[in-house]
């Protein structure tokens, strides 16, 4: 971390230093070194994250992190680069990149930090907010569907795919460190907590009230997958965790 | 080792109060200088990375640690000579 | 050799290692051209989803140390609006080739025009500056290739070869050097601030990978690279600075070409119109008929008008309803008359002489 540039400038009770937390940490256990390492990110609350990181880090325009990255990545595969995103970042107006960096595989890891709202602007709807939410532009709760970034990830062909939250930071910094592992684009999702625009129009007044929430209405795919077989209902508010792919499709700018 | 809170980094959210095994962090009472209440430590000694973590040679439970959205949360050396209070659990 | 494929050819002799593009009519063998030579020259060929991406491929793979372009024409050129904006104000040296086309919108696909001149010194939102380059053939192609890199390298700023489609599907004998001059940039000092100006205002570059750590924003920055958005002070300075690098430096970007000093009616073009005027003047050789031939549009070198000392009017035909020729105005009390000219055809010799002998 950059000690001269804390406090971050997150609100009190955001995730998005706690998954910043568990990125470091899991870069730290692949010992990688912080010459070689890269951040990019673009434009949001999660996307100033990699101000914070003492390494090489590059802050681009909104949605465009992913084709910055696979620049950098493409033109210097010695590099390990990872990318920090948000939801509105990633799938809103960058989802044609991320689609397209998905489909080339190619060596990155990409950690959404999705806390369902744009969170820098103040708490506009964003792809991922549940349908009937309330935001600032859906006073009347949210009319469309939500989008599901991991199966997105998965049809459009990353190699390693797998969501956790704030709450879970040890699977979450565990399911990082695979996804560094893997060769080929990992997608890690991490929801996160946005108490000062999400929960406060959501019913979840503190912080702490929208971990509870991950806590109990966490759902590991296995048991949904084991739910599914036995022909049982799966709640409808459940958030689906774990790891949801790891595969080894043909990967592009691999470190040789 | 000593469980501290940067009082300078901590912005009050509560969420180690939620996470602690041991319930060591109790949410606080009196705004400090920056008019952020910072969670009181209860007991801290008894913190199993106060004494565990130099024999260990890693970070134990580390949940406050990880999940503190503002890196606020650390364990200090103590300087040598300082006074310690020792927890002794039945 | 055809136009496209020269410039390609320059910029793979200027060491181009890194080329993110996507296809667009007139500019595509560029692209073709990198994608079959680019792999073995060691160097990335990277067809990217759209133009956003294109430029956003190219400008992380420059941080990376590497010569990057792309190529397009306009509307792609539209798309790369923004991030040229984060190009300049990260001080990111790129090149970028506009074979421009009819326009506005879709307009002319295979037809040309000159209408991006002042989309690519202003069209980016805030204060910047930027260097562009026009060439008048296929040797200018590959010479002016060349020289986009090594002034995007040594003044680390976005570098557009702002050719047309005239010039980009244009079949000629060139030329090739057996090696070309490089000016590299300038490596950040141990020690040094990241976003430090050197004495020519100019940083040194801090390659990723090279043990800098440095933070790289397009938020308002401080020497540090931290981002600082609230202090107009560091606001000021910066953008001043971005654009006094290059502005300061005019003289020595300058690059024109000057026929008959002496003339009192004078052509000033850039680009495919230039090789319309040097027919009349090839054709009228008892006239005394003065060329001013920019090879360097942006910073836009005024010095040269005050090369023509009797000059009583400046005839300036573009493919556009007078881009250049607003600028001009701007720099002479010499009237300056506007031949503008459309759909996409080169003005004829014998239109641009009649217009000398309605001036008369």
């Amino acid at each position: 971390m950059r000690a001269d540039r804390l406090p971050h400038i997150f609100c009190s009770g955001c995730g998005n230093g706690t998954v910043l937390n568990c990125t470091l940490n899991a870069v730290d256990q692949m010992g990688w070194k912080k010459e070689e390492t890269v951040f990019v990110s673009g434009i949001g609350c999660s996307s100033r994250a990699p101000g914070y990181i003492l390494a090489d880090s590059l802050h681009t325009t909104h949605g465009r992190a992913l084709a910055f990255a696979t620049g950098i990545k493409m033109a210097k595969p010695e590099l390990h680069v990872v990318v920090l995103t948000g939801d509105g970042d990633l799938a809103a107006i960058g989802g044609n990149h991320f689609i397209h960096a998905c489909r080339r595989n190619i060596d990155l890891s990409v950690v959404c930090m999705n806390n369902m709202i744009y969170g820098m602007t103040g708490g506009q709807v964003s792809p991922t907010t549940p349908r009937t939410a309330l935001s600032t532009t859906t006073p009347y709760g949210s009319a469309e569907p939500a989008f599901d970034l991991c199966e997105l990830a998965i049809a459009a062909g990353a190699n390693y795919v797998s969501r956790w939250t704030s709450f879970h930071v040890k699977e979450l910094t565990r399911a990082i460190l695979a996804g560094l592992r893997i060769p080929g684009l990992s997608f890690i999702e991490a929801l996160s907590q946005c108490p000062t625009n999400f929960g406060k129009r959501n019913k979840f007044r503190q912080a702490m009230d929208q971990v509870e929430y991950f806590k109990t209405h966490g759902i590991l795919i296995e048991k949904v997958q084991r739910l599914r077989e036995e022909g049982k209902d799966i709640p409808p508010d459940a958030i689906v965790l774990g790891e949801m792919i790891r595969r080894n499709r043909p990967a592009m700018g691999v470190r040789k | 080792m000593r469980l501290v809170i940067d009082e300078k980094r901590c912005k009050g959210c509560d969420l180690c109060t939620m996470v602690c095994p041991y319930r060591i962090f109790q949410p606080g009472k009196r705004p400090n200088m920056r008019g952020i209440v910072v969670p009181e430590l209860d007991r801290p000694e008894r913190c199993p990375n106060t004494r565990l973590q130099a024999l260990y040679g890693r970070t134990l439970c580390g949940m406050c640690q990880m999940i503190c959205p503002d890196q606020a949360i650390s364990w200090q050396e103590e300087r040598p000579g300082e006074k310690r209070k020792v927890a002794i659990e039945f | 050799m055809q136009g496209n494929v020269a410039c390609a050819e320059g910029a793979l002799a200027a060491g181009c290692s890194f080329f993110g593009g996507y296809p667009i009519t007139p500019s595509t063998e560029i692209a073709e051209h990198m994608a079959l030579k680019l792999p073995k020259a060691g160097g990335v060929f990277l067809q990217m989803e759209d133009e956003i991406g294109s430029i956003a491929a190219v400008i992380g793979a420059s941080w990376t140390g590497a010569r990057a372009m792309t190529a397009t024409s306009g509307p792609g050129f539209s798309l790369m609006m923004e991030n040229i904006g984060f190009a300049a104000m990260t001080e990111t040296p790129c090149v970028i080739v506009n074979v421009q086309r009819g326009g506005p919108s879709t307009g002319q696909p295979t037809m040309s025009g000159q209408a991006d001149m002042l989309q690519c010194r202003f069209g980016s939102h805030g204060d910047y500056s930027i260097i562009a380059l026009s060439p008048e053939s296929v040797q200018e192609m590959y010479e002016l290739s060349v020289m986009a890199f090594n002034l995007a390298d040594r003044f680390r700023v976005p570098v557009f070869l702002m050719a047309d489609e005239i010039i980009g599907h244009l079949r000629e004998r060139i030329e090739i050097p057996d090696s070309v001059q490089r000016v590299e940039r300038r490596p950040l000092n141990q020690g040094d601030l990241p976003f430090h100006p050197g004495e020519d205002l100019v940083p040194g570059f801090p390659r990723f990978g090279s043990g800098f750590k440095v933070h790289v924003t397009g938020l308002t920055h401080d020497e540090r690279g931290y981002p600082c958005t609230t202090n107009p002070k560091v606001h000021e300075e910066l953008v001043k600075r971005l654009v006094e690098k290059v502005e300061s430096k005019r003289h020595e970007i300058a690059d024109y070409r000057v026929t008959n000093p002496d003339a009192e009616r004078v052509f000033v073009t850039y680009g495919s119109p230039s090789r319309s005027v040097e027919q009349v003047i090839h054709d009228n050789p008892g006239e005394e008929i003065g060329h001013l031939r920019f090879r360097v549009v942006w910073p836009f070198p005024e010095d040269a008008l005050r090369e023509f000392k009797d000059a009583k009017a400046f005839f300036v035909p573009e493919q556009n309803l007078g881009q250049i020729a607003r600028e001009i105005e701007r720099h002479t009390s010499v009237p300056v008359i506007r031949l503008p000219r459309f759909g996409g055809s080169l003005h004829t010799p014998e239109e641009l002489t009649s217009a000398l002998g309605a001036f008369k």
